[in-house]
């Protein structure tokens, strides 16, 4: 966990990168509690609306992504009680795909008597293309 | 929810604020498991994120046949959901706007725990209008 006297401007957050496949985005489909088709499960519902050759990768995978690396520079038991991810999404993110996140702290303020961090994200392809950009914030003692 | 009283999404139509389906599952361990393997992260805590809460109320409601384009999505976490526990979810539209001619509206959904746990809130920025994204990655298709 990364306390409170550790934390400096600009320290860089621990990065994880991600295999982007056809099984990962259908098992993230999986999860939902509506059997429905979109454009993350049905390529050629993805051509109709999209006009593209292959099914996308929810961005909801992008956002646990970047938790994912949050919560391992802040701790579980802070990140996953005061954490949040703010991801705008910029280019797809498709199977075949190789996703880094990677992120450093770039601010901090008080707040009753507590510290929010904030922290700069972005997630990158295998072409060194930025898919998604955005903020994390936790709060620290 | 059954399908026949889906509404017809009519963006025009649509009202910040308006209420979108609230709803009741039970987080199982598959679901958990399922969760932590598509993401590649064995201690992921908020399985939340793939049952799409705020997605999953506005199609509780809407039948949407022009589909749409996540654009961004915040979340807020308060408390990892626990196995065998009921999840209650309330959502709606919380804004709707223009930028650069395309209309873009903003759902979000809150989740609490049958201990009355907060759990998350999730709002997705969505594009509806899902074609111009297509031509921007793919000009030379149009």
């Amino acid at each position: 966990m990364a306390s409170r006297t550790k934390i400096e401007p600009d320290q860089k957050l621990p990065s994880v990168t991600k295999a982007i496949t056809t099984d990962s985005i259908l098992q993230f489909e999986s999860c939902g509690i509506l059997d429905r088709e979109n454009i993350h499960n049905n390529p050629a519902l993805a051509a109709k609306r999209l006009g593209t050759t292959y099914t996308l990768a929810s961005g909801r995978m992008s956002i646990t992504f970047a938790a994912e690396i949050m919560r391992k520079f802040f701790g579980p038991e802070v990140f996953n009680h005061t954490g949040t991810v703010n991801l705008k999404f910029l280019r797809p993110v498709k199977a075949g795909d190789t996703i880094s996140v990677s992120g450093a702290v770039s601010g901090s303020e008080e707040i009753d008597g507590k510290t929010r961090v904030s922290v700069n994200l972005f997630c990158d392809n295998q072409d060194g293309n930025r898919t998604a950009v955005g903020i994390g914030t936790a709060v620290v003692e | 929810m059954a399908d026949t009283e889906l509404k017809i999404f009519d963006y025009d139509k649509a009202q910040i604020g308006e209420e979108l389906g609230s709803y009741e599952y039970t987080l199982t361990q598959k679901m958990l498991d399922d969760f932590r393997t598509s993401v590649d992260d064995p201690e992921a805590p908020f399985p939340t994120l793939g049952v799409k809460h705020d997605a999953t109320a506005f199609a509780m409601v809407y039948d949407d046949p022009i589909g749409t384009v996540n654009a961004g999505n915040e979340v807020e976490f308060f408390n990892p959901p626990v196995v065998g526990k009921k999840v209650h979810v309330t959502g709606r539209i919380a804004d709707k706007y223009l930028r650069r001619d395309k209309p873009y509206i903003v759902i979000e959904a809150t989740a609490v725990d049958e201990d009355g746990r907060l759990l998350e809130k999730l709002s997705t920025y969505q594009l509806k209008k899902p074609d111009e994204l297509g031509k921007k990655w793919h000009p030379e298709q149009k």
